[in-house]
Order: C-alpha cells, then sequence, then structure tokens
C-alpha cells in the first residue's frame, strides 16, 4: 500500500520548524512505526525518532498523530491509508522537542521520580521470611501496574498545560500503584505529599489521559482512587478535598448540590469575602441562588440512609472504584460476538492428547 | 413523539434554569415527550465519585431505578458530567451481575426501587443531532440563524472517555457543527473546541482554570466567532460567567456570548425570549438578539 505522512521536523540547533510530506510503499500490515523506518532507510536518514521493542511493551515510540498521542508501533496504517487520509505525525506534548519525534523525558522522569515509585516497607533489613501478598491483594492496582512510561496520557493532559508542575496523570497512576500495595506502609506521607499543590486535586478531569493510554492504566481512574483514599485516611484539607466534600454533604441534605455555599466550604469565609464583588456580578443574573429556601430532592431521606449503609459494607476509599473496575474492562467486548477460534479458515483445533500419543 | 426520562442535574435545576426552561419548551419540536424525575438528586459530579466512589455508585444506581420506573427506555441529560457519571455507573452496573445485585439489596432496604439494568443514557445533543430526532430538528429551525458564525464548544465528559460515551470520534466530533448547520449557522473551527474549560478546578485552583479557561474563548474570538455554543451547564457556566475573571487576569475583555445548546436550537427554532431567558446570562446575548433581528 502506499503511506502518506506529514512528518513535523524540528531542528532545535537552528530553532527550526518545518511541516514536511513522505510517501512510501509499505506491507499492507504496516504499523506507523514501520513507516518512519522506511521513510528513514530509503527516503531521508536524519528523520529522528524513539524506537525499541516494536510491539508495545517498551514505551519508547510515543508521539502524535492528528495531534493525539499513540504509541507508533500499535497504530496501523491500513485503514488510514485506504482512506485516501495524510496524518500529520509530530512529537508529544507537554514535554520539551530534543528533535523532529523525540521529546526530552527528564521532566517526565523527574516526576515520576518526585512519587517515590518504589516500596517503603516500614523496615531496613529484610526478615528471615519472604513477604507473601495474595492475588487478590494486588488486583486493585493490576491497572496502575501496566503503565510502560511512555508518556502518551501527559501529552494532552490539560492541566499540565495549564501548569507544567502538575504532577500529571503517569506519576499519580505511579503513585497510586504504591498506595495500593499492601507491603508498603507508607501510605499516610504518601498521600499526604500528593495531596498538595500540583498533585491529585489539581485534576481538571479533562479525561485526556485515559484516551490516550495505549496500555489500559485509566490514569484519571488512578487520581480518582488517590482521592478517594485521602478521604478515607482523613487526609482532606486541600481545597480540592473540600470541594468534593461539599458535593458528598448536599447529596446527603438537599440531594442538589448547594451551588451558593460550595465557594465558602472550600475556600474557607475568609478568601470567599474576596469573591464578592465577582458574585454580586453574577448574583444579578440568577447565577448565585439563594440557600434559603433550600431546594430539595423528594424523599431525600433515601440518599441519607444509602451513604450510611454503604460506609458499613467495607467498600470505602479504593475500594469503591476498583468494585467496578472489571465491568469497566469489559466494555469495549460488551457487543462482540462470541467466535470459535478454530473455525474454518483460523487455527488448526489442537488434538487431543491421548488420541496424539496413540498416533503413529 | 419518543417518551424519555428526563434529568435536570444541579445546575439546570438552580444557576442554570435558562437550560431547564428552554429544553423543556423545545423538546416537543424535536418529538420529545420528557418525563421529568422528582426523587433523584445530583449525580455527584464526579467529586462524590472521587470522595465517596462507593456512595456514588448508589446514587447513580438510585437515578437510573427511578428513570426505568418511568416506563421509557432512555434517561436524557442535559449536562455533560452528569452524562459520563450516570453512563459510568450503567455500564458497571449492567455488566457485572454481581454488583447489580449487592446495590439492589441495598437500595430496596433504604424504600427505593431495584433497577434492573433497562435504561440507556443519552444526552439531548445526541437525541438531536443523528436520526430521527435531527430530521424533525431540521423542520424546527425553520427561524435559522442566518449566516451566524458559531464556535461549537463541546468540553471533555461528552467525548472522553470514548469507551463509556463513544456517540462520536472524540477527537473530530461533528454533532454539534452538524446542528449548527441544519439551524442556519455559519460553524467555526479551531484547536480547543474539545478540551477542558476548567471547571471542576476553578474553586480549587482558580489560576490553572483560567490558564484553560482562555483558550478556546480566545480562539473562538479571534476565528471571528459571533457567539459559542455548549451542550453542558459546568461548561457554559465557566465559558460565560468567568469572563469577567479573565478581563482582570489578563486585560482581555472577550464580551463573548454563550449559548446552551437548547437556546441555539431554540433561537433558529422562534423559541420566546420568555422561553430563552438570555437575561439569566452574564455576558450579554445582545449583541446575537440584535443581528438576528435584521
Amino acid at each position: 500500500m502506499k503511506v502518506a505522512l506529514k512528518i513535523w521536523r524540528y531542528d532545535a540547533v537552528a530553532g527550526e520548524r518545518a511541516l514536511k510530506e513522505y510517501e512510501v510503499d509499505a506491507p499492507d500490515e504496516a504499523t506507523l512505526l514501520d513507516c518512519l523506518d522506511i521513510i528513514k532507510d530509503r527516503v531521508d536518514g536524519t528523520l529522528a525518532y524513539r524506537k525499541s521493542c516494536r510491539m508495545m511493551i517498551c514505551g519508547s515510540c510515543g508521539m502524535r498523530m492528528n495531534g493525539g498521542a499513540v504509541l507508533a508501533c500499535k497504530t496501523r496504517m491500513y485503514d488510514i491509508a485506504q482512506a485516501g487520509e495524510v496524518p500529520v505525525i509530530s512529537a508529544m506534548g507537554n514535554l520539551p522537542i530534543v528533535k523532529d519525534l523525540v521529546v526530552d523525558m527528564q521532566p517526565f522522569w523527574d516526576k515520576i521520580n518526585a512519587v517515590k515509585p518504589y516500596l517503603d516497607p516500614g523496615y531496613a533489613e529484610p526478615g528471615e521470611k519472604e513477604y507473601v501478598v495474595s492475588q487478590a491483594e494486588m488486583d486493585p492496582i493490576q491497572k496502575e501496574s501496566l503503565c510502560i512510561f511512555c508518556g502518551c496520557c501527559v501529552s494532552e493532559c490539560n492541566s499540565m498545560e495549564a501548569d507544567p508542575d502538575f504532577l500529571g496523570p503517569a506519576a499519580l497512576a505511579k503513585a497510586m500503584r504504591f498506595v495500593g500495595d499492601p507491603r508498603d506502609e507508607a501510605t499516610v506521607e504518601r498521600l499526604q505529599e500528593y495531596s498538595g499543590p500540583h498533585g491529585i486535586w489539581d485534576c481538571t478531569r479533562c479525561y485526556f489521559c485515559q484516551e490516550r493510554c495505549p496500555k489500559g492504566v485509566d490514569p484519571r481512574d488512578a487520581i480518582a482512587k488517590l482521592g478517594a483514599e485521602a478521604m478515607r485516611h482523613g487526609i482532606d484539607s486541600d481545597m480540592g478535598a473540600k470541594h468534593a466534600k461539599w458535593f458528598v454533604t448536599s447529596s446527603k441534605t438537599t440531594g442538589w448540590l448547594r451551588e451558593t455555599e460550595l465557594v465558602p466550604k472550600t475556600q474557607g469565609v475568609a478568601a470567599s469575602i474576596k469573591e464578592i464583588k465577582f458574585a454580586m456580578g453574577l448574583l444579578k443574573h440568577g447565577k448565585v441562588p439563594p440557600p434559603v429556601p433550600p431546594h430539595v430532592a423528594k424523599d431525600v431521606g433515601e440518599a441519607r440512609a444509602l451513604y450510611d449503609l454503604v460506609k458499613t459494607q467495607e467498600r470505602e476509599g479504593a475500594a469503591g472504584i476498583v468494585q467496578g473496575e472489571k465491568a469497566l474492562s469489559l466494555l469495549e467486548f460488551e457487543d462482540a460476538v462470541e467466535r470459535d477460534p478454530y473455525a474454518e479458515g483460523s487455527f488448526p483445533r489442537p488434538l487431543p492428547l491421548e488420541t496424539d500419543q496413540g498416533s503413529p | 413523539m419518543r417518551t424519555v426520562a428526563y434529568y435536570k442535574g444541579c445546575l439546570a435545576s438552580l444557576s442554570a434554569k435558562e437550560l431547564d426552561i428552554s429544553t423543556q419548551a423545545l423538546a416537543p419540536k424535536v418529538g420529545l415527550e420528557l418525563l421529568e424525575l422528582e426523587r433523584v438528586t445530583c449525580c455527584g459530579a464526579g467529586d462524590i465519585h472521587e470522595a465517596e466512589p462507593d456512595y456514588y455508585l448508589h446514587l447513580n444506581a438510585r437515578i437510573l431505578a427511578y428513570a426505568e420506573q418511568t416506563g421509557s427506555d432512555t434517561l436524557m441529560t442535559v449536562c455533560n458530567v452528569c452524562t459520563l457519571n450516570l453512563r459510568q455507573a450503567n455500564h458497571q452496573l449492567r455488566i457485572d451481575e454481581k454488583l447489580l445485585a449487592r446495590v439492589n439489596a441495598n437500595l430496596e432496604s433504604v424504600g427505593a426501587p431495584a433497577y434492573t439494568g433497562g435504561i440507556d443514557v443519552q444526552h439531548f445533543l445526541w437525541l438531536v443531532s443523528a436520526g430521527e430526532g435531527y430530521e424533525l430538528l431540521k423542520e424546527a429551525a425553520h427561524k435559522g440563524l442566518k449566516g451566524l458564525r458559531i464556535a461549537p464548544f463541546y468540553g471533555c465528559q461528552i467525548l472522553r472517555p470514548s469507551k463509556l460515551l463513544g456517540f462520536e470520534d472524540p477527537d473530530k466530533p461533528e454533532s454539534l457543527e452538524r446542528i449548527i448547520e441544519a439551524c442556519g449557522g455559519e460553524p467555526i473551527d479551531y484547536p480547543a473546541k474539545i478540551k477542558c474549560c476548567g471547571f471542576p478546578i476553578i474553586q480549587a485552583r482558580e489560576d490553572v482554570a483560567l490558564s484553560e479557561l482562555i483558550q478556546p474563548i480566545e480562539q473562538a474570538k479571534d476565528a471571528g466567532a459571533d457567539a459559542m455554543v455548549t451542550p453542558c451547564p459546568l461548561c457554559h457556566l465557566s465559558l460565560d460567567a468567568w469572563q469577567s475573571k479573565l478581563l482582570k487576569e489578563t486585560g482581555r475583555d472577550f464580551q463573548m456570548p454563550v449559548l446552551h445548546l437548547s437556546q441555539l436550537i431554540g433561537v433558529a427554532a422562534g423559541l420566546e425570549s420568555s422561553e430563552l431567558k438570555f437575561r439569566r446570562h452574564v455576558v450579554s446575548v445582545e449583541p446575537v438578539v440584535e443581528k438576528l433581528a435584521i
């Protein structure tokens, strides 16, 4: 097949950017990475990009296709080429570009290191016996453990664009991987640290990370798990945590969000006084609903009773999210048709062992 | 007429009443009969999902159960955040029988109905941008937007995660553009139309949120938009009400009118001003109204 690509070239020394178009012949099964290899071999040897394993496990070849981060080795070109599209390939976002499609991963690694991505077992010398952990104990962090550090989740992170110091989805997913590890003894200290500025509560919930991650880590859900764990441990002094708590209080008392009280409950009374002029501007247009009389949902007592009931059922904190993960992982297969893997045209059906042994 | 259960959510009940009023007025014109739910609460807006996730699941299951009680198979939302929260809970409950059984036992023990999994959660945008709803919309939008230049702003949680939402390509959505065109307007294209408005952190991290918020408004302005339109009342609130803060922080006075989706279609379909309630907006919509009056 013929594959055409537009590639944003970048020469850091000269500081020059240029969009160059290439067209190559590639086998039908070629990935984006294969096509880049063909360009580099046959058309322009100066094209720079990272690669290593070519099989979605080393995390080297993260780059943007039409503005969205992908692993080049996971992206098949057949459908795109058949549709006559000429995708634009560029370096990942939120990281400095070194050359062409190569980014400087140092800021990424600095953030990973900042969350202390190693076990703190609470002792200096290991005991005589090994520490046995059951599968069930590790299941809650199974998704977070799948990260291959490719940086795709960081590329379009909207909070990081606005605040380059934001720890971001990769580092926070890694943070959850250790918060949820039964062997780790530093849970509270970790949660306190991650709850500070540029941490858990800086996530703007744009879900770009979840959309881009090529390995199913679901970093936004990992951040929600961290938030839930922080709350469970009573680490709730950050404004983001207070904001979240007010939704819980509102739903139990009136059923609906008590909007007008949200600002003082989040920012504190003193800070809200500074907002009075702003609030008066909104008041004129009915954007500050009077808290009295409250807008109460019918039978809101049911919500309150549900809150009290589920609190006794040991699914507090991240466990409340973990319980739904199995269903979410099956989601993309919901409409899948059950098929016989050994149907005609597929693999030969293996022979039963006894027949195999008896044959000449 | 298609009968759907209608979940307003918090903002359309309170600070964004104009969204509810215009939606209710428009619904019959696009073939929708709305059965408003009375016993429901907030979906948690992602905040309860993060603070008390098990409680979040139960709250949303309760909303779905009451929606099912109406006899409709569809729950219509008018907010991105409600859409994601309800669809997320719905998928978990529909796929995992054990989880559904536990949640139902809890619902019944507090006097709420059990949920059998028969509800599909659909945003208003999806109901009127495809199929029969779209055909009716094209007929209803007779008054036309007279070539008004409209910047569509999708917001996040109607596009991503696409695994849960899945109505259209999250990187190249076109439902709003389709509607703008059907209403006689000219859709404006700009990169930030699928990005975040900053609303979820506008209270806790205002500086970060404002850096996000300025992008779509600035790009829409620079592209010559007369107004923006959004399917989400949270995006609407930050885009509309926080423009005064952008003026204070950056010195740029955008004066960009922002319409709810139901208002945009409503203008084209000839709703009365008492049904559109533009006076409830912080940034004046008057320039748009004047352009259309000529």
